[in-house]
């Protein structure tokens, strides 16, 4: 009897053994594939993208790379017969407007986040959160379609409300406005999770203190849920630099010069490749895998940055 | 209870703000000012309708190239063209004649309005042709596929494909016969002809258009395979009819261009070139816009940055 029993049990651990191996490899080969991807996308990017700078591209000329990163114009001289691309003044503003669009989703998703996770009734609370989940998921065409036909219209009729003429409301303004409002689903959804997450002994212990809720809630919950939340503010800082479709319908398609004029049109480092890209060929086709490059490198060093911050920015106690 | 009571009424408060702000920000004026600068919105350089308004107003340079256009310009697509001048009260831009809509208001060119009538009876000037041209009877590689070709042209000038024409946004000439009536006499079309392939070329501007047209007619005459390459308008002649060119790797059976063919293109005789549409483009500003009619040269000078606000053209 006890004999059996050890036998059944002995087959089961073998058994069990060899399920876990295979497991194990199912695990490991499904993230070397994904991981792979990255590997993948990032060397076909960079292969295509310094084809521009290191072949003379059918005769039109090598493009200078220190052209291309700091110049005023994105393109000299006509389509297909000219190496004369920029993006310098492409890159800043593209930083720009995901700074101002974070300057409104930040606060907004932030506030909106603590309200739901805290301050509002459970039954209010629930339906807020349906709400946000649902707008997170909305496809960013939406948004632009939205923008195309709202936004540019509200820009418009509020620029020349104060005198100014702006063109027909595609501007820097319109971009922010719908990157805000597609960052601030991301940004509440995740503040959310961090603020509810925090150790309810901290805030206790500050109630017990004599502080009042909203004290608590600012100085103590915030502070404590300050990482997630910096992971929020990081999830939406890429969502900005990455959109391209809805930011191409408001941005107006600016071709050269700087600027920071809020009513003024502009284009992003999306918008430049997207528009003509499917009609396009040659160094014009090219060239855009070379934008794609960059903007790829942008966002790892905002990333890397933003890590950084949030490293000495640092972990209160936070329930696990 | 309470709190959540106070929340709705809170929520539905705001709600009615909000509608009421709403309601006061779209009352726009309907006063038009000559005196603000005008807003020129533009395709991008790879847009074949970009390439037909600017040789269209004489300011061809500026079909591949944004240097030369004033300062400000905007680059929207089509449709981002048609609901931005809905919008904007001092733009100007232009799109293809099919997409016109009552949103916009679309201008008179060289005082002729833009229709599909005014197109079709070659007034309205803001426009070009569609071409088509094969290569000489016997110097196919086929008899087949001289028999496909032929049956092809044939196909142009009915109803099935004009309507196609039409789809993508194109005017065909004017027919009555369908390719029903006709087809009888294209013997070509009953057999299998799945083996073989015919090569398209010429205009880059008509590759989606012969790609339609091609794509509608495989299926009509015994699904031959068609082959597209478009590589410009002069490539029409050149590929098909050049004795340097026509017998090469390059070599096609039917070329299009988008323009009239000229110089020694002309040599070709006559029944084995003709026009299959008309690409049509219209000028386009705000409804409130009092300006009815432009000249290419008044667009030219919106364009380039001579005239710089409304009141250089309309006063």
């Amino acid at each position: 009897m006890l004999d059996n029993l050890l036998k059944i049990k002995f087959k089961n651990t073998s058994r069990g053994r060899i399920t876990d191996k295979i497991s194990k490899i199912v695990f490991m080969s499904a993230t070397i594939l994904s991981a792979s991807f990255i590997f993948v996308i990032a060397g076909i990017i960079f292969i295509r993208g310094v084809v521009p700078f290191t072949t003379d591209n059918l005769g039109v000329g090598r493009v200078s790379l220190f052209h291309f990163l700091t110049g005023d114009v994105w393109l000299i001289g006509e389509t297909f017969a000219s190496n004369l691309y920029s993006i310098g003044f492409i890159i800043l503003s593209t930083l720009f407007i995901t700074l101002l669009s974070l300057a409104i989703s930040f606060p907004v998703g932030v506030l909106t986040a603590l309200f739901i996770a805290k301050i509002a009734p459970k039954p209010i609370a629930k339906i807020l959160r349906i709400v946000i989940e649902t707008l997170a998921s909305i496809p960013s065409i939406v948004f632009g379609l939205f923008g195309a036909g709202v936004i540019l219209k509200l820009v418009y009729d509020f620029s020349s409300s104060i005198g100014y003429q702006s063109k027909g409301g595609n501007s820097i303004l319109s971009v922010v406005i719908v990157l805000a409002l597609m960052t601030i689903p991301t940004i509440t959804t995740i503040s959310e999770v961090a603020i509810r997450s925090v150790d309810p002994a901290i805030e206790q212990g500050s109630l017990a203190l004599g502080a009042s809720k909203t004290q608590t809630n600012f100085k103590v919950v915030l502070s404590s849920a300050k990482s997630g939340i910096f992971t929020a503010a990081i999830l939406g800082i890429g969502r900005s630099l990455g959109e391209a479709t809805a930011v191409s319908l408001v941005a107006g398609g600016r071709r050269s010069g700087l600027s920071f004029d809020l009513l003024d049109t502009t284009s992003t480092l999306t918008t430049i490749m997207l528009e003509g890209l499917k009609e396009t060929t040659g160094i014009d086709y090219d060239i855009r895998f070379s934008v794609g490059l960059v903007l790829m490198v942008v966002i790892l060093l905002t990333n890397l940055m933003l890590n950084a911050i949030k490293r000495r920015v640092g972990v209160v106690h936070v329930k696990e | 209870m309470k709190k959540i009571l106070s929340m709705i009424i809170m929520l539905f408060i705001g709600v009615s703000l909000v509608a009421c702000a709403d309601k006061t920000t779209t009352v726009s004026t309907s006063s038009f000012d000559e005196t603000k600068s005008i807003n020129v919105y533009t395709r991008d350089t790879t847009s074949g309708t970009r390439t037909g308004f600017m040789e269209g107003i004489g300011f061809a340079e500026a079909a591949t190239s944004d240097s030369v256009l004033v300062d400000g310009f905007l680059i929207k697509d089509n449709t981002g063209i048609l609901t931005t001048i809905a919008i904007d009260e001092y733009g100007i831009g232009y799109v293809s004649l099919s997409s016109v809509n009552s949103s916009i208001k679309g201008l008179q060119f060289n005082g002729i309005a833009p229709t599909e009538a005014n197109v079709i009876n070659d007034t309205y000037a803001l426009k070009r042709p569609f071409m088509w041209m094969t290569r000489a009877e016997g110097d196919y590689p086929s008899q087949t596929v001289e028999d496909i070709v032929k049956a092809f042209v044939a196909f142009l000038g009915t109803t099935d494909g004009g309507d196609i024409i039409n789809n993508q946004g194109a005017i065909a000439l004017p027919s009555t016969t369908t390719w029903d009536s006709i087809k009888s006499n294209h013997n070509v079309c009953i057999q299998d002809n799945s083996s073989v392939t015919v090569r398209f070329g010429g205009s880059d501007s008509i590759q989606k258009v012969a790609q339609a047209l091609t794509a509608a007619f495989m299926p009509k005459c015994g699904n031959f395979v068609a082959e597209h390459d478009h590589t410009g308008s002069s490539d029409a002649y050149k590929r098909t009819n050049d004795p340097a060119i026509k017998d090469t790797s390059v070599g096609k059976d039917v070329g299009f261009a988008s323009r009239n063919f000229r110089g020694s293109e002309l040599d070709v005789p006559a029944v084995r070139r003709g026009q299959l549409a008309w690409d049509a483009i219209v000028a386009i500003v705000n409804l409130n816009n009092p300006l009815v009619n432009v000249t290419a040269e008044d667009l030219k000078k919106m364009y380039n940055g001579t005239y710089k606000t409304w009141s250089e053209i309309l006063g």
